[in-house]
């Protein structure tokens, strides 16, 4: 009967829930070293395993900050990391580490201009010196949601430093992302009293948005789990995506205001006329090739807004969707494919 | 896990439906709420009143740790500050450093280059000269075989003095 059955799934979720899983489960576990850091960020180095030894030209990824990169490396089997070295591709990922109340006071201008091509060429540097990049030559590159936006901004500024760009889920056109850009409206999102008065934007306070923008999505979580208790794996996986999902990261408070005011409040990235640490946002300088993937089922940056690209890059630009949601994408197996796909292209 | 019984009403089924249900009219009253006006700008008067009474806090905590002379919050982020910024000279002077290194690399593997092939040159006309010297040798061996050869005969056929 149901009912029996129903009484043995709530068993095996009590059970399941009463070994602590979501602190217990060990996510980011592909094998690799830092080799670069600046301030709390670091450039994590994945080497290539490919099974015959073949070696692809090397990938920068740059992640978003608001979180941990580990949802790129969430479990064997789930993991974008995994499958790029499995192909060969070296893998150079950077990390902007967990900002405390000590960087409240870093700029976008040092994220985007000094932060990350630095990362980049160190990068290069170390693919050179491994022999995975001949000395003329310059990775690929790939920016994750916000760290895809910040990618954008940084290599139309900094010329000279990747081969081409691919963006994920990354937001382009801010005011194409649905309910997050009707609430960072200019008018009312009090952005200036957030900095003055919490200094980073709070990692709490960026988690409650986020669940905001599905309200029913906290209890739809709970109700798949119950239900695919029973599923082979599922749980270990429900358990992974939990504990990355409530591991956020403050967003460092002046980077946080520039970031507001230029991409949702002014849709620049777009509309143009920013200006950054005295030199002018200008997508339309970015002259290398650009790939944007963009998830079918994204909440937090739909297609549109990720698409925008096409219209505010200098380079040529090819678009993709992919299936997945903003999150989902990264464990799912069309992404990986597709990316694999873009590499070797 | 067991199948439904046709003895008994599929309560699983209906259970579910009814949530399906009650979710997707929740959705749609959130979506009214989290689109409207009226409570976004509740919302946002909440969120900056939590921040300014933050602010007020953070100074009033200032003003306290300043009295017992103590270092504020203002004081080590500021400290932290200088300490970022002097990283960053740092890794500025670091890849000055690197970008010179490498370019010594390239100018040694440039030199390196050269005189590989400034002694490949030499080896290759010293083999070319030792090449030409054996060549004359032989020319030398076969042109006093020549002679020898010749001589006799210019012997055998010069004319004989005449008999007195």
């Amino acid at each position: 009967m149901n009912v029996y059955t129903e009484a043995e799934r709530l068993a095996d979720l009590g059970q399941f829930l009463a070994t602590d899983p979501i602190r217990r489960v060990q996510t980011g576990v592909s094998s690799h070293v830092v080799i670069h850091r600046q301030g709390k960020s670091a450039v994590r180095y994945f080497p290539p395993a490919h099974p015959d030894g073949q070696v692809r030209r090397p990938l920068f990824i740059s992640m978003p900050l608001i979180n941990t990169w580990t949802v790129f490396d969430l479990l064997p089997g789930m993991s974008v990391i995994e499958k790029l070295v499995a192909h060969g591709v070296p893998v150079y990922l950077l990390d902007w580490g967990r900002p405390g109340p000590e960087d409240v006071e870093v700029t976008l201008g040092e994220l985007v201009d000094d932060l990350l091509p630095r990362a980049l060429r160190r990068s290069a540097r170390h693919a050179r010196q491994h022999g995975h990049l001949a000395a003329d030559e310059l990775p690929d590159a790939l920016g994750y949601c916000v760290g895809g936006s910040f990618l954008s901004i940084s290599l139309a500024r900094n010329p000279g430093l990747a081969r081409r760009m691919a963006l994920l889920a990354a937001p382009i056109d801010f005011h194409a992302s649905g309910r997050l850009s009707s609430w960072a409206d200019k008018e009312g999102f009090p952005v200036d009293d957030i900095v003055d008065g919490f200094g980073n934007f709070p990692k709490a306070m960026m988690k409650d948005a986020f669940a905001w923008l599905r309200p029913m999505g906290q209890l739809s979580k709970w109700k798949t789990i119950y239900d695919k208790i029973d599923q082979d794996g599922f749980p270990t996986t429900w358990a992974a995506m939990e504990q990355w999902n409530g591991d956020g990261v403050d967003f460092p408070g002046e980077a946080y205001r520039a970031y507001i005011k230029g991409c949702y409040f002014e849709n620049a990235l777009v509309g143009g006329g920013w200006v950054l640490d005295g030199r002018p946002v200008d997508l339309k300088k970015g002259t290398i090739p650009a790939h944007a993937f963009a998830a079918k089922a994204d909440h937090i940056c739909p297609p549109a807004a990720a698409f925008g690209l096409s219209k505010a890059w200098g380079g040529p630009v090819s678009t993709e969707v992919v299936s997945g949601g903003h999150v989902g994408v990264c464990i799912g197996k069309s992404f990986p494919a597709r990316l694999l796909a873009w590499i070797d292209a | 896990m067991s199948q439904p019984d046709a003895a008994f009403p599929d309560f699983k089924g209906m259970s579910e439906e009814l949530y399906q249900q009650w979710e997707k009219s929740m959705t749609a009253w959130w979506d009214q709420v989290l689109e409207s006006p009226s409570f976004l700008d509740a919302t946002n008067k909440n969120v900056s009143g939590m921040a300014r009474m933050r602010a007020r806090y953070e100074e009033q905590v200032d003003e306290q740790l300043m009295k017992l002379h103590l270092p504020t919050r203002g004081d080590m982020t500021r400290l932290a500050r200088i300490a970022t910024l002097l990283e960053k000279r740092l890794l500025e002077m670091e890849d000055t450093i690197l970008d010179l290194r490498d370019g010594m690399a390239a100018r040694d593997a440039a030199i390196a280059r050269l005189e590989k092939e400034t002694i490949q040159a030499r080896i290759e006309a010293a083999e070319a000269r030792l090449e030409l010297r054996a060549r004359l040798d032989e020319l030398a061996v076969r042109l006093d075989a020549g002679a020898e050869g010749a001589e006799p005969a210019a012997k055998a056929n010069k004319p004989s003095p005449k008999k007195s």
